[in-house]
């Protein structure tokens, strides 16, 4: 579904990332750990192309998009919840969820905000509250559901479970299980990695821009490599 | 008592007026973070192309009032596209290209039709009376159509998936293409409404005050002091400050003299701002 080859990201002079391969298959969740700044949220960015500076070529559903504005990769069928939430404070939880559903009709967007409500009914319970009044745990959620509102068939999720509360973490968890029900692929990065690791399928360490270890979970959570991070 | 009635009558009038051109000014900068010195222009230039269709060409006021409305909107959507977009995140930049583009619509005006001003005046005449109360017709048309374009302002912004993106751009433009609005259409429209605003109200307002090159300088002053003291980037606190200066403007000029209810208007504005430096409607919200 995702195919990245040879991705290198720089600022100025300083290499974020630096010629990197992944792939991300068809209703699979890929999880990259590593520390700050070992380049995870720069891929993301790039996959979303929020970064001018990225060279190399990447893939979505056969289609190199290297060349497309952020825009038109979202509107492939990319969702994007970023790291730090981000939600439109000034702005409803519902529009702010409906605000990833932008190109779609009004018809569609009601569907799809009845079916989000279905998985995370605190949104009909909050829908008219500013969401720059809600808890960090609340606004990554709303983050997520405004990702899922475009009905993506693939999704990057920018440490989710950054400055969050246990309760809050298991909550999201429970949510990014329901979108693998959902046959959704996900490419996760998370620093948390070992209650990140409970709900990925294949992980990659990765330390100043290159990917230092893959493989499955269990073969990550073995990994003396990945103790650090746990 | 009545003399207090139809002043307030003509606040309301100058605060329907007002609130147009504020609220073009405050999406500009709301949603590009543009502080827009062209604004007065786009006033002045619908003015002039109302003029030369109604009182040259001979069409009726209707139609010179839509080109005026669809000629400001055409050139703010060119503006954006050709010079604007292309400095967008330099804020100095930005400032000297429009302000750079005021005067060459100033000045082009300037050239075109001379510094005299026009016999440009409205076409209806005559005033609505009760008792001693007065308030001629020509205001009370520009009142209804001033109210009618804020009303749909207000539907698009609030009640439609374009002014749901426009919002969203307002609050954070990254993450907002991230999700697939499509910024480099809905950049340039923003603009385009906002100078469609700015000329549509030139083409209603110039007929009954003044119609000369330079009139666009106090309409970028006073649109500045609205959507300041209405909050910047609110459009709501834009719409409700417009009327208190319109209001304070119209009883300040009547009971205290024309420098007198300038300087009244202008203390007034920075008394709130002392009470309430984010401005009427700016929001401070919590981020987690």
């Amino acid at each position: 579904m995702l195919s990245i080859r040879d991705l290198h990201v720089a600022y100025g002079g300083t290499r974020a990332v630096d010629g990197l391969d992944l792939d991300v298959a068809a209703g699979q969740t890929v999880l990259l750990i590593g520390a700050n700044g070992a380049g995870k949220s720069s891929l993301i960015n790039a996959v979303i192309g929020l970064v001018s500076s990225a060279r190399g070529q990447i893939t979505f559903e056969g289609r190199n998009i290297s060349g497309l504005s952020s825009d038109a990769r979202a509107r492939l069928g990319i969702g994007y919840s970023p790291e730090g939430r981000r939600v439109f404070p000034s702005m409803s939880v519902k529009d702010n969820v409906l605000s990833g559903a932008a190109t779609k009709s009004q018809r569609e967007q009601s569907e799809r905000w009845d079916q989000l409500v279905a998985s995370f009914p605190f949104l009909a319970e909050r829908q008219a509250q500013p969401a720059g009044q809600l808890s960090g745990g609340q606004q990554q959620l709303v983050a997520i559901a405004r990702a899922m509102s475009g009905t993506p068939r693939l999704l990057l999720l920018d440490e989710p479970f950054l400055g969050l509360a246990p309760v809050w973490i298991q909550q999201i968890s429970t949510a990014v299980r329901q979108m693998q029900e959902q046959g959704i692929a996900i490419l996760m990065t998370e620093q948390m990695a070992r209650p990140a690791l409970k709900i990925a399928h294949y992980g990659h360490v990765m330390r100043s821009g290159q990917i230092r270890r893959s493989g499955t979970t269990d073969e990550i959570k073995g990994a003396a490599l990945a103790e650090e991070y746990l | 008592m009545e003399g207090f009635i139809a002043t307030g009558l003509i606040g309301i009038s100058l605060g329907s007026q007002y609130t147009l051109l504020a609220l073009g000014f405050t999406l500009i900068f709301g949603i590009l973070g543009v502080v827009n010195f062209a604004h007065g222009g786009f006033y002045v230039m619908g003015g002039y192309v109302a003029y030369y269709c109604s009182a040259v060409l001979g069409l009726p006021y209707v139609v010179a009032l839509l080109i005026a409305l669809a000629a400001t909107f055409v050139l703010g959507w060119l503006f954006e596209v050709l010079i604007l977009e292309r400095v967008i995140d330099d804020h100095q930049a930005t400032l000297m290209v429009t302000m750079g583009f005021y005067l060459v619509l100033a000045t082009g005006i300037l050239v075109i039709f001379g510094a005299e001003s026009p016999e440009f005046s409205f076409p209806i005449s005559g005033v609505w009376r009760v008792g001693d109360v007065y308030f001629p017709y020509a205001n009370m048309v520009v009142l209804g159509a001033c109210l009618a374009a804020i009303v749909f302002v207000f539907w698009l912004v609030y009640r439609t998936n374009v002014g749901r993106s426009l919002r969203a751009m307002a609050e954070d433009r990254t993450v907002a293409s991230a999700l697939g609005m499509p910024t480099k259409i809905l950049f340039p429209f923003a603009f385009a409404l906002a100078t469609g605003l700015a000329g549509l109200t030139g083409a209603l307002v110039t007929p009954i005050l003044a119609l000369a090159p330079h009139v666009g300088d106090p309409v970028l002053a006073f649109s500045f002091l609205t959507v300041i003291l209405g909050g910047l980037g609110s459009v709501t606190g834009a719409t409700i400050a417009a009327f208190i200066v319109g209001l304070i403007e119209a009883y300040a000029a009547v009971y205290l003299g024309g420098s007198k209810g300038a300087l009244t208007l202008f203390v007034l504005v920075l008394v709130i701002l002392v009470i309430r430096p984010q401005g009427l409607m700016g929001k401070e919200v919590r981020r987690a």
